[in-house]
């Protein structure tokens, strides 16, 4: 910050045409890392309930893989983290002006989207009739209700964020088709993919300490 | 977030709209009034919104002081509430669970918070800084009707079965997490509901504050050029961004909590209460500093202007925000001296809270300088700002008495918070409200308020205010508990009766002044005199544009080339100087600078009275 | 950042280099060393993915500094947080 003033006090008389030097990263940028701070923090409220609960009540929960399918979803991480590879890709294609190459990119991200939410469901239905349900009164699975009730609140509200993602990737295709992007217009293919590869980011950081910690 | 991606070339500066641009249609009646993306007319709205909250939760303390006076007699005039609340005017003890709750998260999320932070951070942020508007127009929009919504479902919470939530504006588990406690089960869980909504309010407001000052400043408008107010409203908004997720994680935890049977907070399934406390504190105090910083802002910005002197201290009070803010962060600990917390987290706390009085201090001496020899026009804005600065003193010092855990012992949750909290809340935030609503009022409304009503206005809230809340200090440190629905029940508070009455008698005088200036609010939108667009002879960016601003604002990029607090610089005519008026010497080698909103013709000295 | 620059960005490399973290996570977790051991290692690699996407995939690297330190923001915050309340449940 003190160095913008000196910056603009050593170079004399302002020059009207253009605004003070903001963070060199257009708004919609910006604005969408200023919202991912956000999430960063909302994210910290759910998965801090859970280390500190865990710490407390460790007879709550389990060893790695006694209660969860921890294969099932580690081929469900790499589902997702290859949708982040295609959507970078798309983000590449339309760098180039590649237009045919952002659709086909788009459509593979969302697929693989769909798909990781698809298994999370799938799992959930078997977890369910494992007795590993949120509510404490029902909960019959290994350690106690407390893993039931954070487990589901983190990934729920993960699964979430990928099922609004996948809307918003649709929302991307459809402006896609319509040719509303180039390379010089590319605002809204790189802050999905932001959003994209945080939620990305948010399910590795979410894998290891749910599943396998 | 996509739909923006067509208009916005990136690695390029966007500067929405400005007036000059391009021809402006009119807007439809619905476009301009009601889901408008103009900054200055949501700020209105807030206005509107938070100033109707400002009155339901003034409402509420007169029914509880009248409680609290005269326990079991019934409310004259209010005779008609339903018998689930008070049946023939006597107030049931549910319904005051419900009114304390409900006077709380009112004033706090619905009036003080919008109020200062909806309002000013709309209404000065683009205006202050240069810009045409906000950097998400739509997205300024969607922050004020997902705030009414929120509104609405606090609202309807009391038309349900079992009433409003009763779990204090806290919602302290497990008190909150099982209808069973309270007898609220439908109310409490709209309060958890709207309270979330609310926050994506807050996030896109904040989201938007944050990347305008980043990347939407006027040329020549550096960062320690920035009006105090655009400094405050900017950290704030950091605050914002950052404290009310982790609200909202804890308020969904308390939700499935009620709804779906999880156990987050309920300790006979494994919960933990504590945690509750731990994470709504995380969030609570950094509320409480978006509840002040922008009233540090708006008082050095009054301050300044009413004492005809550049702040004091200028850098220091920057350096003061930011302290306080990241101190915010480490001080929440000092709620719960009496949760059974660990002591040696407790003392950690202690000292922590007691650091952050040092730069409070700084902003209070700095204040003080900048009034040290002042040419002082006792303007209203000014006599409020003054108000602020002696009352935020006396909060503030009995704020150091619980920072000391031996003393909180002692006075945790009894009056003498209520008291602390209203000293910072009411005569800190909301004297602090009142400067910055007469001081742009003109820029907002394009007229003055009246002077005489507002100086009356001023008077009675200052005694009243002070002869309802300072005794309560005397009543918690003589045991008297907050929240408390019937003093009399205990023999020592039964002896200080009389002064329960006392202060119920200030408080419905405190609150017949306020009409007063509600009256004068709206009355002066049409009887109050033209105000021109420098009324107080003031320097920041805003007072160089007509009053009310034109959609779009500025005609042309202003151009800075100072900060906001040059006042009755040497060898200049007049005792102000506006940013955007070019240096003398620069203006003798260009006579006719195309960019700049030539003062002269605009600026009437009156002598900075109104 | 160049538009230019896009093709020449290692993102398969990237790719590979992540799955190949999250298999040697899973490893890990199933070899059975000492719990505080096994964490650490989890933690650490979870840490470098997680930079890696930010560096790669969210373009952090060929963004200004100053990003940088906005992005850094919220970090002190979860340590302080998660911290100093885990102290209150020993």
């Amino acid at each position: 910050m003190s160095q913008t003033a000196a910056v603009s006090a050593a170079r004399g008389p302002v020059d009207p045409t253009r605004p003070e030097p903001g963070l060199g990263a257009y708004n919609l940028k910006l604005g969408m890392w200023v919202f991912l701070l956000s999430e960063v923090m909302f994210f910290t409220s759910l998965i801090g309930a859970y280390i500190i609960l865990r710490f407390a009540h460790p007879e709550h929960f389990a060893a790695p893989g006694e209660v969860l399918n921890v294969p099932l979803t580690a081929a469900n991480t790499f589902v997702l983290i290859c949708s982040s590879v295609t959507m970078v890709k798309a983000f590449a294609a339309i760098a180039r002006d590649d237009q045919k190459g952002l659709q086909l990119w788009l459509v593979a991200t969302i697929i693989l989207g769909s798909t990781f939410v698809g298994v999370q469901v799938y799992e959930y239905i078997h977890l369910f009739r494992d007795g590993f349900v949120p509510n404490a009164a029902a909960y019959t699975a290994g350690g106690g209700p407390l893993y039931g009730s954070t487990f589901y609140l983190m990934t729920g509200f993960h699964g979430l964020h990928v099922s609004i993602g996948v809307g918003c990737l649709i929302w991307v295709l459809i402006q896609a088709i319509r040719g509303r992007y180039s390379s010089s217009h590319l605002g809204g293919v790189e802050v999905m993919g932001l959003y994209w590869h945080f939620v990305d980011l948010v399910w590795i950081v979410l894998f290891t300490i749910v599943y396998l910690i | 977030m996509s739909a923006h991606a067509t208009q916005e070339a990136p690695n390029d500066w966007d500067f929405p709209a400005f007036a000059g641009d391009h021809e402006h249609h009119e807007p439809s009646f619905i476009r301009k009034y009601i889901f408008s993306t103009d900054h200055k007319m949501i700020a209105k709205q807030f206005l509107a919104v938070s100033l109707f909250f400002l009155a339901a939760g003034g409402t509420l303390a007169l029914m509880m002081r009248w409680q609290l006076a005269f326990p079991g007699q019934p409310m004259p005039v209010v005779d008609f509430l339903p018998s689930t609340m008070a049946p023939g005017g006597i107030i049931l003890p549910e319904f005051y669970n419900a009114m304390v709750t409900m006077h709380g998260t009112f004033m706090i999320f619905f009036a003080i918070m919008p109020l200062l932070v909806g309002v000013f951070g709309n209404l000065l942020i683009p205006l202050q800084i240069g810009a045409g508007d906000m950097a998400f127009p739509r997205l300024n929009m969607w922050s004020f009707w997902l705030a009414v919504p929120a509104g609405l479902l606090m609202l309807a919470s009391f038309a349900v079965e079992g009433g409003a939530a009763g779990a204090g504006w806290t919602a302290y588990a497990p008190l909150s997490a099982d209808g069973e406690y309270t007898g609220v089960y439908l109310g409490q869980q709209l309060w958890l509901a709207s309270l979330f909504i609310l926050g994506f309010s807050s996030i896109a407001g904040a989201v938007n504050y944050i990347t305008t000052v980043i990347n939407m400043r006027a040329p020549g408008l550096t960062w320690l050029r920035l009006p105090l107010t655009v400094w405050a409203l900017f950290i704030t908004a950091i605050l914002v961004l950052l404290a009310i997720p982790i609200l909202a994680g804890a308020l969904i935890m308390l939700l499935t909590d009620q709804t779906l049977g999880t156990t987050f907070f309920l300790p006979e399934t494994g919960g933990e209460p504590l945690l509750w406390q731990h994470l709504f504190w995380f969030f609570g105090h950094p509320e409480v500093y978006i509840l002040i910083l922008p009233a540090f802002g708006i008082v050095s910005e009054v301050l300044a202007n009413g004492a005809r002197k550049p702040i004091f201290g200028y850098t220091a009070m920057v350096l003061a925000i930011v302290a306080i803010a990241f101190l915010g962060w480490i001080v929440w600990g000092h709620h719960m001296f009496m949760s059974g917390m660990n002591p040696v987290l407790g003392t950690t706390f202690m000292f922590s809270t007691m650091v952050i009085a040092v730069p409070s201090a700084i902003k209070v001496f700095n204040w003080l300088g900048t009034l040290w020899g002042g040419n002082i026009h006792f303007h209203v804005p000014f006599l409020h700002a003054a108000a602020f600065v002696s009352l935020f003193i006396i909060g503030g010092l009995s704020g150091i008495f619980m920072a000391s855990t031996p003393v909180d012992i002692h006075i945790h949750d009894t009056y003498f918070i209520v008291a602390h909290l209203h000293y910072v809340l009411f005569g800190g935030s909301l004297f602090a409200i009142f400067a910055g609503i007469t001081y742009w009022y003109p820029k907002m409304f394009g007229r003055m308020m009246n002077s005489l009503w507002n100086r009356i206005h001023f008077v009675g809230t200052f005694i009243f205010y002070n002869l309802a809340f300072f005794p309560m200090h005397g009543l918690g440190l003589e045991g008297m508990m907050r929240r408390l629905y019937d003093p009399t029940q205990y023999g020592w508070l039964a002896e200080l009766q009389p002064w329960n009455v006392f202060i119920t008698y200030s408080v419905f005088f405190l609150v017949g002044f306020q009409v007063i200036f509600f009256v004068n609010f709206i009355l002066s939108m049409w009887t109050g005199r033209e105000a021109g667009p420098n009324p107080w002879n003031a320097n920041s960016l805003e007072w160089s544009i007509p009053s009310p601003p034109p959609h779009g604002n500025f005609q042309t990029i202003p151009v800075v080339y100072r900060g906001a607090y040059e006042y009755s610089v040497p060898g200049h005519e007049r005792d102000f100087l506006l940013q955007n008026e070019p240096p003398d010497d620069a203006a003798k080698r260009r006579p006719e600078p195309a960019q700049r909103v030539d003062p002269s013709g605009q600026v009437k000295d009156r002598g900075g009275d109104q | 950042m160049q538009n230019g620059e896009q093709s020449h960005q290692p993102y398969m490399l990237i790719w590979g280099i992540l799955a190949f973290l999250m298999l040697a996570k899973v490893g890990v977790s199933l070899v059975g060393m000492p719990q505080w051991m096994s964490i650490s290692f989890l933690v650490l690699i979870s840490l470098v993915s997680a930079l890696l996407v930010a560096l790669y995939y969210m373009h952090l690297r060929s963004e200004p500094k100053k990003l940088w330190i906005l992005a850094a923001v919220p970090f002190p915050l979860v340590i302080i947080l998660i911290l100093l309340v885990i102290q209150d449940f020993g």
